[in-house]
């Protein structure tokens, strides 16, 4: 039978790995054949991911992607016992929600550094020639936030928008050397993210209501953002660079 | 710190002008005690008092009073 998503023996770089979107992505891909990197900043979780994975020859390191200045030794060590990459997705992400006026130049940073500084510096390394075989794919982990507007969501969204507007620019100048990246864009995900929404408006409440009248297939599952981010980490998606393709039961068409 | 201070605190979070809260004034009859409220609130006491608030006990406030008790005790 003809696999459109066969990635067997893809060398793929998940990062932020540990949990959510990125975990099921990570156990999505190796169930295609993919070789895994895991990073993540947590030890224990990381480790934990890898024991979840299918097949053999995965690894797993943690580190803090918003110490930008480590990145390069992360990937230069990565790429040396690994060998150079087919992939890379960028699951690392704060959900940060906070009112304008407590949105003080730190915390912006803070949000930035790991949203979109990190993803950013990973693409730079990654893209250097010597770490990546022909064909490499690079998918980051936006957000329909880019494409929203909410109270309390300035710093977060605003992140997501430079992924967005980054990935355009760098698929252009990326396309010389044969490698293709994308972002996707998860509406409401049924992650710790949304627990923590629900816990704080409660199931019935109007806003939870209101989310999915608008988002009318209903709450993502991960596997559904997985889904979408194996194809586009794929060969079946070469004529694909520079798009944010929405993965959001409706949220951005109406 | 007095209750005083706190309460200017308070007040300069949600943007209220001086004066307006004391210690008994009842939340639910500060019109600007919404949802974006509550959310400064959270960062106030995270930020400022190493408080980690939850929905439950956010919930649980009545007056201003309540409010400064938590701060006192962290």
């Amino acid at each position: 039978m003809y696999n459109l998503i066969d990635l067997t023996d893809r060398r793929i770089l998940v990062v932020g790995a540990s949990s959510g979107i990125g975990k099921k992505t990570a156990i999505t891909l190796s169930n295609l054949g993919a070789k895994l990197v895991l990073v993540a900043i947590d030890e224990e979780q990381v480790m934990q991911a890898l024991t979840e994975l299918s097949g053999d020859g995965h690894a797993a390191y943690y580190a803090d992607v918003s110490k930008l200045d480590a990145i390069e030794g992360l990937i230069k060590g990565i790429v040396e016992k690994h060998g150079p990459l087919d992939g890379m997705v960028y699951s690392a992400g704060l959900g940060t929600a906070l009112p304008l006026m407590q949105s003080k130049p730190e915390k912006v940073l803070n949000t930035f550094n790991v949203n979109f500084f990190g993803f950013f510096e990973m693409v730079r390394q990654v893209a250097r020639k010597g770490r990546f075989n022909p064909g490499l794919r690079i998918v980051g982990v936006s957000s329909c936030a880019s494409l929203r507007g909410d109270k309390s969501k300035s710093i977060y969204s605003s992140s997501k928008s430079a992924m967005d507007s980054a990935v355009r620019c760098m698929a252009k100048e990326l396309a010389e050397k044969e490698i293709c990246i994308n972002t996707v864009a998860p509406a409401m995900t049924a992650t710790e993210l949304y627990a923590k929404f629900v816990e704080k408006y409660g199931e019935d409440s109007d806003t939870n209501r209101e989310l999915t009248s608008r988002q009318y297939l209903g709450i993502a599952q991960t596997q559904d953002i997985a889904n979408a981010i194996a194809f586009l980490i794929s060969p079946a998606a070469r004529f694909i660079t520079g798009i944010t393709m929405p993965v959001d039961g409706g949220l951005t068409t109406c | 710190m007095t209750d005083q201070e706190k309460i200017a605190m308070l007040e300069e979070t949600w943007e209220l002008d001086e004066g307006t809260l004391t210690a008994d004034t009842v939340l639910a009859d500060v019109d600007e005690y919404d949802s974006m409220a509550k959310l400064s609130l959270i960062v106030l006491m995270d930020d400022e008092f190493g408080v980690k608030l939850t929905g439950d006990v956010i919930k649980g406030f009545e007056t201003v009073a309540d409010i400064l008790k938590l701060m006192e005790n962290a």
